[in-house]
């Protein structure tokens, strides 16, 4: 997946949106919208060639996102059982 | 299409004495608004219990699926193969003989045998091979197990031995010529007898090979089959929800729906077939419902004609739902924040679909190829001279949750579908999730769109 341009499942090349990017993969080429994602794409797309510095923002970024993923599953599980009383009042109601 | 969703809400005795009331009446084992009218049970769960349980159901299962943000984990699972050895080249004639054959068998019951449209007529074999056996028991089988039609499709054997102009087929058409006449065969079945007279089905399929011969020989057997005839188009699809399929190297075990995500919807026109299939087997049964006969009787009482009404609804729905769905892929993109544009997003994240309307496909053909299996054998025996009464499968009262369940596994594949599709596409795992939100709103809509439509009464299209 390291091709420049990227090309999909029918070998035809990703779609970006036109005009230039701030944040370019060095490697190849494909546009991102931050340098965290930058960052992310970089440690999991080119884990072979990345530099000391690049290989800390892969890290810092991953685990910058790790704390938002923490709160999400905490509201996920919280929906979860929402839910599932919900209904169960609904049902004994009903 | 239609039948089976009936089958599935109605209750043991209902379904025994409607089908055998039904083939007594009219002999031919009919599609169409024939089978079981009216004899739905009702449910004791108010339906929009049933709906909301429905929807959350499936949001419940992206909010679990949403817990699994380990790629490697995701990448195992999806791609997980086993090799196994291809179909040797006997095997693979006997398949294509058997599929010519039976196309040939079936042409001549239809056209020579018994007209079942008549009464005190047995029912006539062809027709119950194309509708049982063909349309429920083998559609059935391409995502069960996998796609055989490639070898079996017994057109694709006699395109081979025509001679070829091979021009170039329009790019710009892409596979709307599909769609197209996949819509217009949903229209046929719906507003014609093709269900129930033989003689006009044997018509339609002497149409079709027609048809079908002249694009292969027009444009070359590869491209007309790929791109332009809706029937290989379909087979394929439903193939890749299938545990087995071809690969480079031969055949390959997977599990079910991986195969998805290795289909290729290169363009806004294959988006558009996915949807179509989709709204397909939706629109069948939204034509027997009594909101449509109410909607049919207002407009043709202000004087709007019933023949121009099933093609507007037919293709407003698919509009509907293409613009849904088209509007969901700008939406994720917006959540996603990302370069990629939201028509490349809208075809990675198509092939999930097609999990949703296999599931659809079986809650609506099981029944029905169950019950009328027994009648299949029974006829078989004496095509020419069929019984007037014919045997038929009485399933037991529980088996209409499993059409229930068919339709919620359908979208449990197809949520982790889109999950792993989601983690293909990003880098950020939050950013994955996001991208989900509005395919998973669009799943939520069309599960309770289907789950009301089986809780409605069935009733005669008008």
């Amino acid at each position: 997946v390291s091709d420049s341009p990227a090309r999909d499942l029918s070998g035809r090349p990703v779609e970006y949106d036109p005009g230039p990017a701030a944040h370019e993969c060095a490697y190849c080429g494909r546009p991102f919208t931050s340098e965290e994602l930058l960052a992310l794409h970089r440690g999991h797309t080119h884990p072979e060639e990345l530099s000391a510095a690049e290989l800390a923002a892969f890290e810092e970024a991953y685990e910058a996102e790790a704390e938002a993923i923490r709160l999400f599953r905490l509201k996920a599980i919280g929906l979860l059982v929402a839910l599932y009383f919900g209904f169960l009042i609904v049902y004994a109601v009903v | 299409m239609s039948d089976a969703r009936r089958a599935l809400a109605r209750s043991l005795a209902a379904a025994v004495c409607a089908v055998a009331a039904a083939l007594l009446a009219r002999p031919v084992v009919a599609h169409g608004g024939s089978l079981g009218a009216q004899a739905r049970s009702s449910l004791s769960t108010p339906t929009w219990l049933v709906l909301t349980t429905g929807g959350a159901a499936v949001g419940a299962s992206f909010l679990l699926a949403s817990v699994v943000t380990d790629r490697g984990f995701i990448r195992s699972v999806d791609g997980w193969r086993h090799a196994l050895p291809a179909p040797g080249r006997v095997a693979r004639a006997l398949v294509r003989a058997a599929g010519v054959l039976g196309l040939a068998g079936t042409l001549a019951v239809c056209l020579l045998g018994p007209d079942s449209a008549r009464p005190t007529v047995g029912p006539n074999l062809g027709l119950l091979f194309v509708w049982v056996v063909w349309w429920a028991g083998y559609t059935m089988s391409t995502y069960l197990v996998g796609s055989t039609w490639r070898a079996l499709n017994p057109w694709r054997t006699l395109a081979a031995v025509l001679p070829t102009l091979d021009e170039p087929y329009p790019d710009r058409a892409g596979v709307w010529p599909a769609t197209g006449a996949l819509l217009a065969l949903v229209w046929l079945e719906v507003v014609s007898p093709v269900a129930e007279s033989p003689r006009v089905l044997g018509g339609v399929v002497v149409a079709y090979t027609l048809v079908t011969l002249t694009g292969a020989v027009v444009y070359g057997s590869e491209t007309w089959f790929e791109r332009a005839d809706p029937v290989s188009r379909v087979f394929d699809h439903y193939g890749h929800v299938a545990p087995f399929g071809r690969d480079a190297g031969g055949v390959s075990l997977r599990l079910p729906g991986a195969g998805l995500s290795e289909l290729p919807v290169s363009d806004r026109s294959e988006v558009g077939f996915v949807v179509a299939l989709l709204w397909v087997t939706t629109f069948d049964g939204f034509v027997a419902t009594p909101a449509w006969a109410a909607i049919a009787d207002t407009l043709s009482g202000v004087g709007v004609p019933l023949s121009a009404l099933y093609p507007v609804a037919l293709l407003g729905g698919f509009g509907l739902f293409l613009g849904i769905y088209l509007g969901a892929s700008s939406a994720s993109k917006r959540l996603a924040d990302t370069r990629l544009t939201a028509a490349h997003l809208g075809r990675r994240f198509a092939p999930s679909l097609l999990a949703i309307a296999a599931g659809y496909h079986l809650a609506h053909y099981l029944a029905y190829f169950l019950s009328l299996a027994p009648s299949v054998a029974a006829v078989a025996t004496a095509p020419l001279a069929p019984p007037t009464r014919v045997p038929v499968l009485a399933l037991p009262g529980w088996f209409e949750t499993v059409g229930m369940a068919a339709i919620l596994l359908g979208h449990l594949l197809a949520i982790w579908v889109a999950h792993t599709t989601a983690y293909e596409l990003f880098p950020g795992r939050l950013q994955a999730i996001r991208s989900q939100y509005p395919f998973i709103a669009v799943m939520v809509f069309y599960t309770m769109t289907s789950l009301w439509i089986l809780a409605q009464p069935e009733v005669v299209p008008p």
